[in-house]
Order: C-alpha cells, then sequence, then structure tokens
C-alpha cells in the first residue's frame, strides 16, 4: 500500500511559478514505489486543480490549455475528512478524486507559507510537512521575527516597524523616528512578502520616503533595517522539528548589485535559459569560511529554527558585515525554494531521503498532538454540581 | 379472514410486540457472542425460558388455537402493548448494534415470519393467530441465524481475505500480539504510547479482540503509512489465539498473564495457559515472545518456540526486564526497570496499580527490541493517560471515584483495593462491587476472598450488586469481622448509585469494583 503524498503548489502569490518548480522537483525525486503522488495546483485565481499534467514544466506555457486538461477539485474542513472532491460531479462514479494521507506543502509567499495554507489544513487533521500556522505567520513576518529572535538573544540588525496608515498619515513624524533609531544607508522593505519584492536600499531621506511610498502598495506592515554595505550572504538550512533539528552545510549565494533580485534568484544564470530556480543562482557550496563562522552559523540556524517553532525544512538567510565580522540573522524562509534540497544533498542527504524525513516529521507531529487535550468529552451543560449551590437554581 | 376491530386492534399491538421481543432476542443473542451453546446456556441459566413475555407468547398460541373470542384478543392485545412498551423504555447498558449481520438476521426473520402468517393466514386460518404468537418466544434468533449461517460464512470469508490481502500489501509492517486473561488491554495501550514516539501505531481498538474484529480494525483502520500494528488477542476458547495469529502472522508476542477467567468454557486453567500459549508459539524464528513471570500458570507453562524469549516481573530476580523500587507520592508512583544487559532505568508515572507496572515493563521490553531510545520511553511513560474504567480516578463534587468497571478478576480487585486502602482520605472508603462471575467452580471460593480483602482494606462500607455472589461476599466479609450495619446489599448499580448519592460526603472515596453485562440476570 502506498502513502498518498497530496503535493501543494502555486498559490496567490508572486511566488507561484517559483512554487511550480519547486513542486515540480520534488515529485521528480519522490519514491514512486513508496508514495502515490498526487499534484494539486493552486491557480493565481485561488482555485485548486489536480492532474498529471501538472508535473512537467513545460504544460505551464498556456495555463488556459492546462486548467481545460486537468480537473477543478476542492478539500472540506472538516476534522477528519482527506478526501479531494471534484467540483464537478460525474453522473456516474466517485465524486473523490483522490483520499489524501499526507500533504507536503511546496507554496510560497503570501497565503501559502503565512500560515493561511496551514490554518485550513489545521481544519482538516491531515498531517502536513511544515511549520504550522503560529511558526509559518511569524517567520513570514520580517517585524514579529525580528522581535522574537531579538528576545531570545539571537543577532539582528536594528529596525524600525510602522503601519501604511502610519506612514500616509504622520509621514514626517515617522522619518523622524526612523532617523532616530537608525542611520542612513538603510533598507526598506514590506513585512510579508517574499522574494525581494518591492524592497529598496536608501542613502538620503529623499531616497527613504520613495522607497517606502512603494513599499506600502505591496503590504500593510513596513520594516526599515541597518543596511549593510560590505555585505556577504550565507545561508544554511534546518530540517527537523521544535525539539530535535539538525543544519545542513552553509552556502554563499553570489549575486549582482547590492543586494540579490528577483532576476537573480530566479532568472540569473546565464546561458541556461530554462528556469531551473534557486538552482540556477550563481553560488557557492559549502561556503568557503572560517570553521567557527560555519558552526556560529549553523548553531544559530537551529536556535532560530526553535526559537520560532518550526517544523519540516526551513532556509535561514544569514547577513555577514565584512567590516566588523558581525553575523546576523536576515529572515527565514519557512518553505524554501526547491525545499533547499541542493543543501541537503551537499551536507550528504539526497532529495529522496529528504522528503522521507519531511513525510516522518509531518506524521511525528500528528502524533504528539493528538496526544495533547484539545477538548473534553464532558458536556458542562449537562453537568450537575453535587452540592447544587453554585447553579443557584432551586433543589430537586 | 375478515378482519374484526378487535382482530385490528391485535394486529396493531402485535406489531410492537413482535418489534420488542425480536430486538431482545437479537439483543441476548448478540451479547453471548452468536454462539447457540452459550445463549442456550445464558438462558437456561437465568431463568429466561420462564420470563413474563415468554408466558404471553405461549399462554396466547395455545388459546388462539380454540378461539378468538374479541374480549381476549383485546386482553392479549392489552397486555402485548404493555410489554412492548415496557421493552422500549428499557436502558440497556449495552444495545443491540445494527451491524450489517445483524441486518441480514433480521431480514431474513422479518421475511420468513410474514411469509410464515400470510401463508398459514391463507391456507389454515384458524391457526394463523397461534402461529405468530409462537414465532415471538425467544430462540427463533438462534434457527433464522442458523439458515443466514452460508451467506455469513461467505461474507466473512471475503472480508478475511480482504484483510489478509491487504497485510500482504505491507511487508514492512511490524505486528504485535498482546494475549493474556488480564492486563492485555492496559499493556495494549501503555505499548501504543511509548511505541508512537518513534513509528506510526495502530493498535486494535476497545474490545475488538476478536479474528472478525481484528479483520474489521485491518479493512477499516490499517493505514499505508502504520508501522507497527498491535493485536489484542482474546479468547473464549482453545484454538481463538491461533486462529487470529494465522491472519496476522505477529513477530513479537506478548502474555501477559493467566488466570481463572471463563473457566466454564475453558475448563482449566492449564487449558487457559495453553490457549493463551498459542501466540508465543506460533512467532517465527527471530520473533521475540514476552511472558510475565509473576503469573504462575504464566511462568509454569513449557512452551515450545523458535522466536527469541524474555520474562517480566516485579522484584522476581530471575527475570529479563525486572521492575523494582516502587514508591508512591501524591499521585505519582516511580519505579525501575533492570534490563537483561544490567542496565536500570528509572521512571515516573500517574497510573495507579502495581499491576500496571508490570503491565508497563512488558511494553518496556518491546521498545527495547524496536530501538526506542531510553529517554523517549521515560516521557512517553510521563505522560500515559489513565484508561477510562480500568482503575481510572475521577473527581466530582468533593468525591473521588475509582472507576474499576472494566477489571473482573480476582488480581485486579485485589491491586484496585490495594490502591483504595493506601488513599490518603479525609473522608470514607467506599467499595461497590458485584463479585466475580463467570469463574466456574471457583466462583464462591474467589468472592468469598475477595470479601476478606474487603474487610482488610481498611473500607468503612461496602455495597454488593446483585444476589449472585451475596453469599459468598458476605461471608468473606463476616470471616474478618467486618461490621453487619456497613453491609448493604442492592440489587442494581443504579440503586447502588442512589443510596449513595444520598449519603456521600466530602473526601469520600468510591471503588467501583468490575461491573455485570446487561445479559447477567
Amino acid at each position: 500500500m502506498k502513502i498518498n503524498v497530496g503535493v501543494i503548489f502555486g498559490g496567490r502569490s508572486v511566488e507561484n511559478e517559483i512554487s511550480v518548480i519547486t513542486a515540480v522537483q520534488t515529485m521528480s525525486a519522490m519514491d514512486a514505489d513508496k508514495y502515490n503522488i498526487i499534484p494539486i495546483y493552486i491557480s493565481k485565481q485561488g482555485h485548486w486543480y489536480t492532474g498529471d499534467k501538472l508535473r512537467s514544466t513545460d504544460n505551464y506555457r498556456d495555463m488556459k490549455r492546462l486548467l481545460s486538461e486537468v480537473e477543478e477539485v476542492y478539500l472540506r474542513p472538516i476534522y477528519g475528512d482527506n478526501r479531494l472532491y471534484r467540483v464537478r460531479k460525474p453522473l456516474l462514479g466517485s465524486d473523490v478524486a483522490a483520499t489524501i494521507d499526507v500533504i507536503l506543502p511546496a507554496l510560497h509567499g503570501t497565503s501559502g507559507e503565512d500560515g493561511a495554507f496551514q490554518g485550513t489544513i489545521e481544519f482538516t487533521g491531515i498531517p502536513y510537512a511544515c511549520p504550522n500556522p503560529l511558526a509559518s505567520a511569524n517567520g513570514m513576518d520580517k517585524i514579529t521575527m525580528k522581535m522574537i529572535l531579538k528576545e531570545c538573544g539571537i543577532p539582528v540588525v536594528d529596525y524600525c516597524w510602522f503601519s501604511d496608515k502610519e506612514w500616509l498619515s504622520e509621514r514626517d513624524a515617522t522619518v523622524r523616528r526612523i532617523e532616530a533609531k537608525l542611520h542612513y544607508p538603510m533598507i526598506v522593505k514590506p513585512a510579508n512578502l517574499g522574494s525581494s519584492v518591492g524592497i529598496k536600499a536608501v542613502h538620503d531621506r529623499s531616497e527613504l520616503i520613495e522607497a517606502v511610498d512603494n513599499a506600502v502598495t505591496y503590504s500593510k506592515r513596513i520594516i526599515v533595517e541597518t543596511l549593510i554595505e560590505q555585505l556577504k550572504e550565507i545561508n544554511c538550512s534546518v530540517l527537523g522539528d521544535y525539539y530535535d533539528c539538525r543544519a545542513s552545510v552553509c552556502e554563499a549565494p553570489v549575486r549582482s548589485g547590492e543586494i540579490l533580485s528577483y532576476e537573480d534568484k530566479y532568472l540569473g544564470g546565464g546561458k541556461n535559459k530554462q528556469s531551473q530556480g534557486m538552482r540556477s543562482t550563481v553560488r557557492e557550496i559549502p561556503a568557503s569560511l572560517p570553521q567557527q563562522t560555519t558552526d556560529f552559523i549553523r548553531r544559530t540556524a537551529c536556535d532560530t529554527f526553535k526559537a520560532l517553532a518550526c517544523d519540516g525544512v526551513s532556509r535561514i538567510d544569514f547577513m555577514i558585515d565584512q567590516a566588523d565580522g558581525s553575523i546576523y540573522v536576515n529572515e527565514i524562509n519557512t518553505i524554501p525554494g526547491s525545499l533547499s534540497f541542493y543543501l541537503w544533498e551537499a551536507t550528504g542527504v539526497p532529495f529522496g531521503e529528504l522528503v522521507d524525513t519531511l513525510i516522518d516529521i509531518a506524521f511525528r507531529r500528528k502524533r504528539d498532538s493528538d496526544f495533547k487535550i484539545t477538548s473534553y468529552s464532558e458536556n458542562i451543560f449537562a453537568y450537575q454540581n453535587v452540592h447544587g449551590a453554585k447553579t443557584g437554581g432551586a433543589k430537586r | 379472514m375478515t378482519m374484526t376491530p378487535s382482530l385490528i386492534i391485535f394486529a396493531a399491538a402485535y406489531l410492537l410486540y413482535w418489534a420488542a421481543t425480536t430486538r431482545y432476542d437479537t439483543q441476548m443473542f448478540q451479547q453471548n457472542s452468536y454462539r447457540p451453546e452459550r445463549w442456550r446456556r445464558w438462558w437456561l441459566s437465568t431463568g429466561e425460558w420462564a420470563s413474563r413475555s415468554q408466558l404471553l407468547s405461549l399462554s396466547s398460541a395455545a388459546i388462539f388455537a380454540f378461539t378468538w373470542h374479541p374480549a381476549l384478543l383485546y386482553a392479549y392485545a392489552a397486555w402485548a402493548a404493555v410489554f412492548a412498551w415496557a421493552e422500549f423504555s428499557m436502558r440497556y447498558k449495552i444495545r443491540l448494534v445494527y451491524t450489517m449481520r445483524i441486518k441480514r438476521l433480521l431480514a431474513t426473520r422479518t421475511l420468513l415470519t410474514a411469509a410464515a402468517i400470510a401463508l398459514t393466514a391463507s391456507y389454515a386460518p384458524h391457526w394463523a393467530l397461534s402461529v405468530a404468537m409462537l414465532l415471538t418466544m425467544q430462540g427463533w434468533v438462534v434457527v433464522f441465524d442458523l439458515i443466514n449461517r452460508p451467506v455469513e460464512r461467505a461474507v466473512t470469508r471475503w472480508y478475511y481475505n480482504d484483510a489478509r490481502r491487504i497485510l500482504r500489501s505491507m511487508p514492512g509492517l511490524t505486528i504485535i500480539g498482546i494475549t493474556g486473561s488480564f492486563g492485555k488491554t492496559s499493556t495494549k495501550h501503555f505499548l501504543h504510547r511509548i511505541l508512537s514516539e518513534k513509528y506510526n501505531v495502530l493498535m486494535t481498538p476497545g474490545n475488538y479482540n476478536t479474528t472478525l474484529g481484528v479483520v474489521r480494525t485491518i479493512r477499516e483502520q490499517l493505514k499505508p503509512y502504520h508501522n507497527v500494528f498491535i493485536v489484542e488477542m482474546g479468547a473464549k476458547q482453545r484454538g481463538d489465539i491461533r486462529e487470529i495469529c494465522e491472519l496476522v502472522h505477529p513477530s513479537i508476542g506478548i502474555v501477559t498473564s493467566v488466570g481463572e477467567m471463563h473457566l466454564e468454557t475453558f475448563g482449566s486453567v492449564e487449558n487457559v495457559a495453553r490457549t493463551k500459549f498459542e501466540l508465543i508459539e506460533s512467532l517465527p524464528a527471530g520473533g521475540l515472545g514476552v511472558v510475565n513471570i509473576d503469573s504462575e500458570a504464566a511462568a509454569r507453562y513449557g512452551c515450545r518456540t523458535a522466536a527469541d524469549m524474555l520474562t517480566y516481573s516485579v522484584d522476581n530476580p530471575e527475570a529479563d526486564y525486572r521492575a523494582g523500587d516502587i514508591g508512591y507520592s501524591a499521585g505519582e508512583t516511580t519505579f525501575s526497570v533492570t534490563t537483561p544487559d544490567e542496565r536500570r532505568d528509572g521512571f515516573m508515572t500517574h497510573i495507579l496499580g502495581s499491576g500496571n507496572i508490570l503491565n508497563i515493563t512488558a511494553a518496556l521490553a518491546v521498545a527495547d527490541r524496536l530501538g526506542i531510545p531510553v529517554a523517549k520511553q521515560r516521557t512517553a511513560v510521563a505522560q500515559i493517560r489513565q484508561i477510562e474504567h480500568r482503575l481510572s480516578i475521577r473527581r466530582s463534587g468533593g468525591i473521588t471515584i475509582l472507576d474499576d468497571a472494566y477489571n473482573s478478576n480476582p488480581a485486579g480487585a485485589r491491586m484496585a483495593l490495594d490502591v483504595l486502602s493506601r488513599f490518603a482520605a479525609e473522608g470514607r472508603r467506599i467499595v461497590v462491587t458485584p463479585g466475580f462471575v463467570e469463574m466456574g467452580a471457583r466462583q464462591y471460593d474467589n468472592n468469598r476472598e475477595l470479601g476478606r480483602h474487603i474487610a482488610m482494606s481498611g473500607c468503612d462500607m461496602a455495597y454488593i450488586v446483585n444476589e449472585v455472589n451475596r453469599q459468598a461476599i458476605t461471608e468473606g466479609l463476616r470471616e474478618c469481622s467486618f461490621p453487619e450495619e456497613r453491609i448493604h446489599v442492592v440489587a442494581t448499580f443504579a440503586e447502588a448509585s442512589a443510596r449513595l448519592a444520598a449519603t456521600m460526603r466530602t473526601g469520600d472515596v468510591v471503588l467501583y469494583e468490575n461491573d455485570l453485562p446487561d445479559s447477567f440476570k
């Protein structure tokens, strides 16, 4: 009997296409003898589809055609119901397209990585291999992430945060507040998007204002951080759960310009035209660093993972200020591009084994949660106090 | 046949009466495990054969052979209606479960009954009412079950083969069997909790410990991601355990105890031992058998098996897994377990009763074999939750209730009384029990022993439920000078609860020891 794995990808986010790449890579690496692979694609409009045609990236060139060759499906948010239902019920035959034993999410960005999707799955009770709503939300939001890490003594750069409405109604006061706390150059980011969208380095007030005006078109929450000019970026992946986890080798992505841009990440790679996701970024694995630095980064990556209560596989991006050697945690990706398989392959964990471990973590988390009491079978409305005094009612 | 008013009224009452008697007949057959022999013994020994409904059915059948006088029809209609109303108002502890088999049985019965009445009404009309009333007597369920046997056999065979197919498709599944006269359900729960630290574990639920129960568990609950399947194996007669082993082929087996249960079907304790050890004897080479040597009959039995053997006990130095250093403090029991390679690990649990420490030890032996690290064993044992009705503890409005309703054997009762006696109670210690049943020739002695233990455990009051063991328990109580006025005799648990509710005070502790099935009269 094969385990039915629902690989869910796509989504209403700017990283929809990246997610498709992650999913297709993952599905080709999964052991087809152990797993029954069920691809589930969420379109940019938020509709869910399943079908074998979803497994090849070529088919995504013509979206209209692809969506006509697959069937639309949905999950019911009913606890214990793990069936994927067809939207169009057939006259004869079942209205169940598949049953799902475990979900492997390959969603990036908004609604997929920020806890919204995770919350929906929590309702069904189906085990899933990524952080729960709490960890997802905190990991996605750059502000809460930094607040938590700071509280746990994990190094992050200085930052200042505010809402879009605060900026738009009290701009001068906000600018003064930012300039009082931080010094130029700074970096402006929407707090909860991924993949470098809306991010801009600023060197003076006019650039700051322009950058924030741009950022508020993307998000309600804005964060401004000190910019590290002599920056070296190091990434490290962590695999495990909130109690037991290990770190991969470090990588040093090589970039163009001051920060790794959307183009760098996904469209770079020079000769190779075909988009291969994170694989095509030029990178150095393992990063050539002093042993002490590598150890510190790997240890801090695990601390970050645990502080944020993560499960599954995450990628933590670090920044080294080459001016003074300080190391900071920049951000965490709770569902990293390509599931960071290339980092794990370099660490001695082949992609297939990575997937097996993720699925095992998903089941383990479900087992552990099932042993916790979440509701009492007693109906308190039916309860009668032996002495009768508390209820205040007449004695029978 | 003309439908006079009295006949119509009678027919209406008859329908209700037929439904009531059919349901009761079927329900008691189900509670006797669909076994005609067992049903017959129950029917005779409880006096069911002379019950009021039988009287109604038989007398009416006789009378209606001679006359259908309207007055008689009305009279019997009234009696039948009252009886039906009483039957449908009864609150049974164990109700009739409408399984597919029951549905098929009821279908056959309804059809054939209707056909019989219709045929008689057409060809020998003056016999029609008699036939109808005869068909409401108890025992017809056995006949109809016999008629359905071929269909049931085919259905069962199909389900069985389906279960076998499913198991074959999961060659990597580790299958563990647990059997014993008592302690098997608790051990199953503990093992499930500990192994869940590392594996996806399925255990047969509740009392699905028969071959059909196991078949159903496999077909309905076994999933491809399960790594371990724990199968609780119950036995009512020789060969029952072997039958389950032939389906699941366990590689690990635990025998928790051999005791004096179901002696009227087994005959002797030796037979009980032989049946339980069918599990160990079915294990393959490279498998593991785990046996409790604190249970005398289990320790004595010389079994032959290809598998490795491990024994466990509390304090016996010869055992492979030895529990010891047992300490009790507020709500916690601590103990140590020494392993074959002389490692000694400490544990803490919230579960009550020394018998349960034995059960946990058995589970730990298997956990070691399946590679659960000791640290995880420890956290699992610390988190084991109590099982309802198995010496579970509940507090309600200032009163502590020790619920041991599912225990039905002397060793368990001794353990429960031991826990009760150690309880730091500000109020009184009260025991409510019907004693033990189904113990064959040993029943009287075992219940007298129980009476003695109750007296020696410092109980302040004893409520004896049902008259079956009244004499035996009372004799035991008197032998140990238990004050006569503190012995209360009640007919049912409901009556005991009512009396207690009236007299209970804050700080009292009540132990409910053993329960009686509805089929018990």
